[in-house]
C-alpha cells in the first residue's frame, strides 16, 4: 500500500499516556482496523478504590473454581446463560390505585360500552361493523355513493323494500331522513361529523404531516378523524387542521392543554370548529 | 424506580424452585430439565451444575453453611450434593417422586415428602444429615411416617425442629410432630391446593400460597390466620421480605395449560408486592410470559429471584427508591 506523507507523519503517533488533576487517565493509541483504516482509540479512566466488607464464607466462595456443565469456563458471567434484561419499572404506591390502573381504565371501558348499543354502520343491525354478512358488497358509510349498480339487490335487502332506491335516497333514510343534502357525497358521514366535537387547529408550520398531529392529540383521548389542509399541487401543509375526538371531554381537554403551546417554532391556536352547516 | 432484571438462561424447561443460600450470595434453580444450577447472585454468573438426576427436579435446599444441596426429583430419588464442586454424595430411592426437600434448622436432619401414587402412600422422611460433609450418609430414614388425610404438597420445618409444618392439596395446613409423625392441629385456611409455604426467618410464622387466588400469613404455634392477601389470579409462590421493607411477594399466573389463549397483559404473569401488615398491594413487576412459579427473595432484602414456567430466572436488584419508599396510610 504506497502511503502518503500525511499517514507517515501519523504513524510515528506513540500511544500517549497522561493523568489530569481529577485522577482521570486519559490513554490514547493508534491502531489500523479491519479495513486498513488508522483509527484513534482514546480511552478515558478514572480509578476508584471502594472499600466493602464481605462475609468470609461469601468470599471464599467467590473463589470456587466452576465445575458441571461450567466446567473450565473462566470467571466472569457467561453471555450463553447470563444477560440482562429491559429495564422494568416498579412503581410503587401507598393507595393501591396506581397498580391497578390498566384494569380500571379496562373496566370503566367496558362499563361505558354496556350501555352502548352495537350498530353496524353498514347495515345498521347489531354486530360490528367488520363481521357485517354486508361487508364486502355494501362497503362502509358513504362507499353507498360510489358502489357499483351489481351490488344493488343486497343493499335493497337490507332496506326493506324490494323497489329501486337511488343512493343518495337510500343514504338519507338510513339516517333518519333528517338534514339528507341530496347531491352531496355523503350526507350522512357529514353529518355525523358535525355531530362530533371538532377542534380547529391553526398556526401549523408548513411541513406538518397528519400524523404529527394526530400524535399530538391522540393523547387526551380516542380521535375519530384528522384532516390536515394541504396545497393542492405541493402538498404541504397549508397551516390549519381539524380534529375530531369521539368524546367531548377529551376534546375540552386537549383544547385547554395545547392552546398557546409552542410546536415546530410557532405557537398554536385551538379553538372549536365552526359547524359548517 | 427502574429495575435491571439479569435473565439466567441455563434452563431448557419450566422452573420448579429457587433458593438462595443463609447469605444470599448464592442461588440455586431446578426446573422440569433434570439440571440442578447454582448461580452467583450478583452479577448472575453459573457458578456450575449439579448432573445426576433423570426426571424433572421438584424441589431443592441448602444448609446454613452452604455446604450440602439436597435436591428430590420426579426420578423417585432425593440426592445430596456437595455444594462446592458438584459431586453427589448420596441418593436416596423412594417409590414415588419427591415434592418437597428441607434441612432442618440445625443442618442435621433433612426432611422429605414423596408423592401418594400407584398404591404406595405418601410418605414424611427425616434422613440424618449431621456428618453428610465427611462421612456416608444412612440410606434409610430416622422417622418415616404415613400421614393420614389429603396428599401433602409442601413442609417445612417449624422453629427449633419442634415441628413440622404440612400444607395439603385440600388447602388444609397441618401441624405434624417430628417424633411421632403425629398430627397435632389442622386448619383449613384454602379453598383449594397449597402451591407454596415459606417460613419468616424466625420460623414463628410462615406464608401460603394457594391456587384459590390468595395467600395467607399463619402463625406456626396456632395456625391461626393472622393476614390475607387476596389476587385476580392463581398463585404459585409467597415470600416474605425479611428486610427492609415489610413487604410479601407473591406471584403466580394463569395455569401453564390456558396459557396460549390469552396475552401476556392478561395472563396476569407479575409479582405482586404486598405490604405485609396492611395488606395492601403496593407494586407489581412484570417480566415473565409464563405463569412465575417460585419466587426467592435475598436474605438481605435486596434483591429478589422470580422462576416462571417460561424457563427463566430473572433476578432483580433493588435501587434506593425501593428502600427510602414509605407506606402513606
Amino acid at each position: 500500500m504506497p502511503s502518503n506523507w500525511a499517514d507517515e507523519v501519523d504513524g510515528d503517533e506513540a500511544p500517549q499516556m497522561f493523568t489530569d488533576a481529577n485522577g482521570i487517565t486519559t490513554h490514547i493509541e493508534f491502531r489500523i482496523n479491519d479495513d486498513g483504516k488508522k483509527v484513534k482509540i482514546t480511552r478515558r479512566t478514572r480509578k476508584k478504590l471502594i472499600h466493602d466488607k464481605v462475609n468470609k464464607a461469601v468470599a471464599a466462595r467467590k473463589k470456587w473454581p466452576k465445575f458441571g456443565r461450567e466446567k473450565g469456563n473462566r470467571p466472569g458471567p457467561d453471555s450463553a446463560t447470563t444477560n440482562v434484561g429491559d429495564n422494568i419499572k416498579l412503581k410503587l404506591s401507598s393507595t393501591g390505585q396506581i397498580v391497578q390502573d390498566v384494569d380500571e381504565k379496562h373496566e370503566a371501558m367496558k362499563a361505558q360500552l354496556q350501555n352502548k348499543k352495537i350498530l353496524c354502520r353498514i347495515c345498521k343491525g347489531d354486530h360490528f361493523t367488520t363481521k357485517c354478512p354486508y361487508k364486502d358488497s355494501l362497503g362502509v358509510e358513504d362507499a353507498a355513493a360510489t358502489s357499483a349498480p351489481a351490488e344493488e339487490p343486497a343493499a335493497e335487502e337490507q332496506q326493506s323494500g324490494s323497489k329501486y332506491i337511488a343512493p343518495h335516497m337510500r343514504a338519507s333514510a338510513s339516517s333518519g331522513g333528517v338534514g339528507g343534502r341530496p347531491g352531496s357525497a355523503g350526507p350522512d358521514s357529514r353529518e355525523k361529523r358535525d355531530e362530533q366535537p371538532t377542534l380547529r387547529v391553526t398556526n401549523l408550520s408548513e411541513d406538518v404531516t397528519e400524523a404529527d398531529v394526530s400524535e399530538l392529540f391522540k393523547r387526551f383521548g380516542h380521535i375519530s378523524r384528522v384532516f390536515l389542509a394541504r396545497d393542492r399541487e405541493t402538498g404541504a401543509c397549508k397551516g390549519f387542521a381539524f380534529v375530531s375526538f369521539t368524546m367531548r371531554e377529551d376534546a375540552l381537554r386537549a383544547l385547554e392543554a395545547i392552546d398557546g403551546r409552542g410546536y415546530d417554532n410557532l405557537i398554536l391556536r385551538v379553538e372549536w370548529a365552526k359547524s359548517s352547516a | 424506580m427502574q429495575l435491571r432484571p439479569i435473565l439466567l438462561q441455563g434452563h431448557e424447561r419450566s422452573l420448579t424452585q429457587i433458593k438462595y443460600n443463609r447469605e444470599g450470595d448464592l442461588l440455586f434453580s431446578v426446573s422440569k430439565d433434570h439440571v440442578v444450577n447454582a448461580w452467583y447472585s450478583h452479577n448472575g454468573e453459573r457458578l456450575g451444575t449439579y448432573e445426576g438426576h433423570i426426571g424433572a427436579v421438584w424441589t431443592v435446599d441448602v444448609n446454613s453453611s452452604t455446604t450440602l444441596l439436597v435436591s428430590g426429583s420426579a426420578d423417585n430419588t432425593a440426592k445430596l450434593w456437595d455444594v462446592s464442586n458438584g459431586k453427589c454424595l448420596k441418593s436416596w430411592e423412594f417409590n414415588t417422586a419427591v415434592r418437597c426437600v428441607q434441612f432442618s434448622e440445625d443442618d442435621k436432619m433433612v426432611l422429605l415428602v414423596t408423592e401418594p401414587r400407584m398404591g404406595f402412600p405418601g410418605t414424611l422422611q427425616i434422613f440424618n444429615v449431621e456428618n453428610g460433609v465427611t462421612e456416608t450418609v444412612s440410606s434409610d430414614p430416622i422417622y418415616n411416617f404415613n400421614p393420614e388425610g389429603p396428599k401433602i404438597t409442601v413442609a417445612a420445618w417449624g422453629a427449633l425442629n419442634r415441628y413440622i409444618v404440612a400444607g395439603r392439596e385440600n388447602g388444609s395446613v397441618a401441624l405434624i410432630e417430628p417424633e411421632t409423625g403425629k398430627c397435632i392441629s389442622t386448619n383449613k385456611v384454602h379453598e383449594l391446593t397449597l402451591t407454596d409455604l415459606q417460613m419468616s426467618s424466625d420460623r414463628t410464622y410462615f406464608i401460603t400460597a394457594s391456587k384459590d387466588k390468595s395467600a395467607k400469613i399463619l402463625e406456626t404455634e396456632s395456625l391461626e390466620v393472622l393476614k390475607t392477601y387476596t389476587t385476580d389470579t392463581p398463585l404459585n409462590s409467597a415470600a416474605i421480605m425479611p428486610k427492609v421493607q415489610e413487604f410479601v411477594v407473591v406471584g403466580g399466573g394463569q395455569e401453564a395449560m390456558d396459557v396460549t389463549t390469552t396475552s401476556s397483559r392478561q395472563g396476569k404473569f407479575e409479582c405482586r408486592f404486598w405490604h405485609k401488615v396492611l395488606e395492601e398491594e403496593v407494586g407489581r413487576v412484570r417480566g415473565h410470559f409464563g405463569p412465575i412459579n417460585t419466587i426467592a427473595i435475598h436474605p438481605d432484602g435486596r434483591s429478589f429471584a422470580s422462576g416462571g414456567e417460561d424457563g427463566y430466572v430473572r433476578v432483580h436488584h433493588f435501587d434506593d427508591d425501593f428502600f427510602s419508599f414509605k407506606f402513606q396510610i
